[in-house]
């Protein structure tokens, strides 16, 4: 009887000291206004200016505010996995968390709003991809946008050679249905795009300098839904039109027939069904694709001669053909379970002056402010492309609370049509059910 | 009947020194089991983090998805397909490397290399080596004529096989290799002094011997198989669309990218109990000695 009643006490105690040990936060408090402040962060070269931007914090700004922030860096694919387990267990551990305009609605229930923030220096864009219902989420961060990155010398070639563009014009001619002229690519439309990666693929033009004319970033991943809805932008086109789903519009058939016309006819690698932005860098970097739409982050290691000795000074940099890019910031949020929140605000108030973005700048970010980028201009090339671009080229999706699921899922669905795996009417009724679904 | 002194003592000792190892198991197996089964039965999501109680409304969702049943029936053929192959070749080689031939420690430690790849890193190496236009191997195949794209969707799948097929056959050797260094080799001298060949001897003295032994590299590698994630994931992410998705893909997807930890849970405990039934049969079998099984 005295053995049982031992071993159920002891196994209550372990319990309680096991359950103890996993139990949740209650609730964040504003805590002293001092101390340490931990922040999330990911390795790379955003990470890596961070790094360098709370370091000038801690030996400055910070003694006086007598706040120390210390990065916790997590693995880049796994930084999101991370949080979401952190935040569904009302974690305290983390003061401040990395986000980003895909998943801050997501996000929002495990956040505080940041008020009082002046974010008139931000690209009014992403300060908006970091709202949801009305309310700043996020502290816009790192800004990333697309561009079409492309083959200088090949398309100069094709312009100025009258023998190359009449096999051009023959070629739009079979592609398209009309005849078009070899034109800058500043200027293109989807079509030339379309035109342009038939008549640069050996597979319709033997000739061709390159093996294909681009790559499609078409595998199964929510990065790549964002770069496929350029293209849907482009034909005029939206996720959702006055609340409800839209993928079943003309606009979304023809985004998704454009990727399997080019998967189909061979104008990019087969291998482009799994390829995402290493492949492409890899395919830009080997000289086997004349062109392709990519992140704001590749145009400079794709001219830097150490990284790139082929292409590099023969990459040039133009707005995505259709006119349209998707915009997103990386962004730092404020955990609403937080037990340090005052240092927190003081730390997140010092990161959004022009003087910290410069830093950032200067550390190799990309910041999310016009006027850091136009005053670093001679730092990195892109720098003017990216303001200008975003100014006049960049949206942002719709926020709402599932929007990092709606970028899988589209991937999921469409994923398989951008191949010719799947026909296309059928997987756009499949994406636009899910999307309805998750619009709610 | 009273215990005596020293028996008290030896038992004390006993729960005393268990006490780590129970610990652990509460705390890393049966707790996690637990609060896995439990959030089944919950209405836990990254949005709603209250944990209230819905029934079997998880499950419902799941069952109603298509992606669970699409990406069970995925899995179970995956395995099917890498464990059978695995286990002939691992079978293969313990049979091969079973005697003395020069080269023999360089080959087998060759052979046991991919098996102390961690899978993530392994799927990372393959996606460099099979790059189409950086890769290693792409080079070599069109360096000898033959133009094949890897990662296109007719060839992912089978590329998959091979892929596990070259980590985790090593595994199966390993086991089967073991089993046959305590193999009794008066067995073989005695088949051999009644007339019975190579093959004879193969299927009805040495296999049934190593029927536990095989049984247990079985059951590993299928339940190993039937988890499969982080090549496939590194490599194809599950696609295109769903066709390579795998179990643990999709409950990875439905906790981390959904945010639905209710139906994560319940995906994870339906395939608990789908393989529960399996594991008593396994044991039995890996518990039975071979000379048993011969008689």
């Amino acid at each position: 009887m005295r053995g049982k009643r031992f071993w159920a006490i002891g196994a209550t105690l372990l319990t309680a000291t096991l359950l103890a040990g996993c139990s949740t936060s209650a609730g964040g408090t504003e805590g002293s206004g001092t101390g340490t402040v931990k922040m999330v962060s990911w390795p790379g070269p955003e990470g890596d200016a961070m790094a360098k931007v709370v370091a000038a914090y801690n030996a400055g700004q910070g003694k006086k505010d007598k706040v120390k922030v210390d990065v916790v860096l997590l693995s880049r694919q796994d930084t999101f996995t991370k949080e979401t387990a952190l935040m569904a267990s009302k974690s305290s551990n983390m003061d401040i968390y990395w986000t980003a305009s895909y998943n801050v609605g997501q996000y929002a229930p495990s956040l505080d709003p940041l008020d009082g923030i002046d974010t008139s220096s931000y690209f009014p864009v992403a300060v908006d991809g970091l709202k949801y219902k009305s309310k700043l989420y996020a502290l816009p961060l790192d800004v990333s946008n697309h561009f079409l990155l492309y083959r200088t010398d090949l398309i100069e070639a094709l312009i100025k050679d009258p023998v190359a563009s009449a096999e051009y014009e023959k070629i739009s001619q079979s592609v398209l249905g009309e005849a078009r002229a070899p034109k800058d690519p500043q200027s293109w439309d989807l079509e030339d795009f379309k035109a342009m990666a038939a008549y640069f693929s050996k597979s319709d033009n033997p000739k061709s300098p390159t093996e294909y004319g681009t790559i499609l970033q078409a595998k199964n991943l929510l990065y790549n839904t964002m770069i496929w809805n350029d293209v849907l932008w482009g034909y005029g086109g939206n996720w959702a039109k006055d609340g409800k789903a839209n993928l079943d519009s003309s606009a979304a058939k023809k985004a998704v027939s454009l990727y399997a016309d080019i998967y189909k006819n061979k104008w990019t690698s087969p291998d482009s069904s799994q390829a995402e932005f290493p492949e492409t860098q890899a395919a830009l970097q080997a000289g086997s694709a004349a062109f392709a739409i990519q992140w704001s982050a590749a145009f400079a290691s794709l001219n830097d001669p150490a990284q790139s000795p082929q292409v590099a000074g023969k990459i040039g940099i133009a707005p995505v053909p259709g006119g349209k890019t998707h915009v997103h910031a990386l962004a730092v949020s404020l955990n609403k379970y937080s037990k340090n929140k005052a240092a927190s605000k003081r730390w997140l108030s010092y990161l959004a002056t022009e003087g910290a973005m410069s830093k950032y700048a200067e550390a190799g970010g990309i910041p999310a402010m016009p006027k850091v980028l136009e005053a670093k201009a001679s730092l990195n090339p892109a720098f003017t492309k990216v303001s200008e671009t975003i100014a006049k080229n960049g949206y942002a999706e719709p926020v709402f609370p599932k929007t990092f699921e709606a970028y899988s899922k589209l991937a999921e669905d469409l994923s398989g049509a951008w191949v010719g795996q799947t026909p296309v009417d059928d997987a756009l009724k499949t994406a636009n059910t899910d999307l309805q679904e998750l619009l709610g | 009947m009273a215990l005596t002194a020293g028996q008290r003592k030896k038992t004390a000792a006993s729960v005393l020194l268990s006490l780590p190892l129970m610990a652990f198991a509460l705390a890393f197996i049966v707790y996690p089991l637990l609060a896995g089964g439990l959030t089944a039965f919950q209405a836990s999501t990254i949005f709603d983090q209250s944990g209230s109680f819905n029934g079997i409304q998880n499950f419902i969702a799941l069952f109603r998805s298509d992606g669970f049943a699409k990406s069970a029936g995925f899995t179970v053929g995956f395995s099917a397909i890498v464990v059978t192959i695995e286990m002939v070749l691992g079978f293969g080689l313990a049979l091969l490397l079973n005697r003395t031939f020069p080269g023999k420690k360089l080959f087998f430690t060759m052979i046991l290399l991919p098996i102390m790849v961690a899978p993530a890193l392994l799927g990372i190496m393959f996606r460099l080596l099979l790059n189409g236009d950086i890769g290693a191997v792409p080079a070599l195949l069109h360096g000898m004529g033959l133009s094949v794209s890897l990662f296109s969707p007719s060839s992912v799948v089978p590329l998959l096989v091979v892929l596990d097929v070259l980590q985790w056959t090593p595994f199966t050797f390993l086991i089967i290799y073991a089993g046959l260094q305590s193999f009794p080799g008066e067995l073989l001298e005695a088949s051999a002094m009644d007339g019975a060949g190579p093959f004879r001897s193969l299927v009805h003295v040495i296999m049934p011997v190593l029927k536990p032994v095989l049984f247990a590299a079985f059951f590993l590698r299928t339940i190993d198989a039937l988890r499969t994630f982080d090549v496939i994931y590194v490599l194809t992410a599950g696609g295109p669309g769903t066709s390579t998705t795998t179990l643990s893909i999709y409950i990875y997807k439905a906790a981390f990218e959904s945010g639905d930890f209710g139906k994560a849970a319940a995906a994870a405990l339906v395939v608990l109990v789908c393989l529960i039934p399996f594991v008593p049969f396994i044991v039995k079998r890996i518990a039975s000695t071979g000379i048993e099984a011969q008689r």
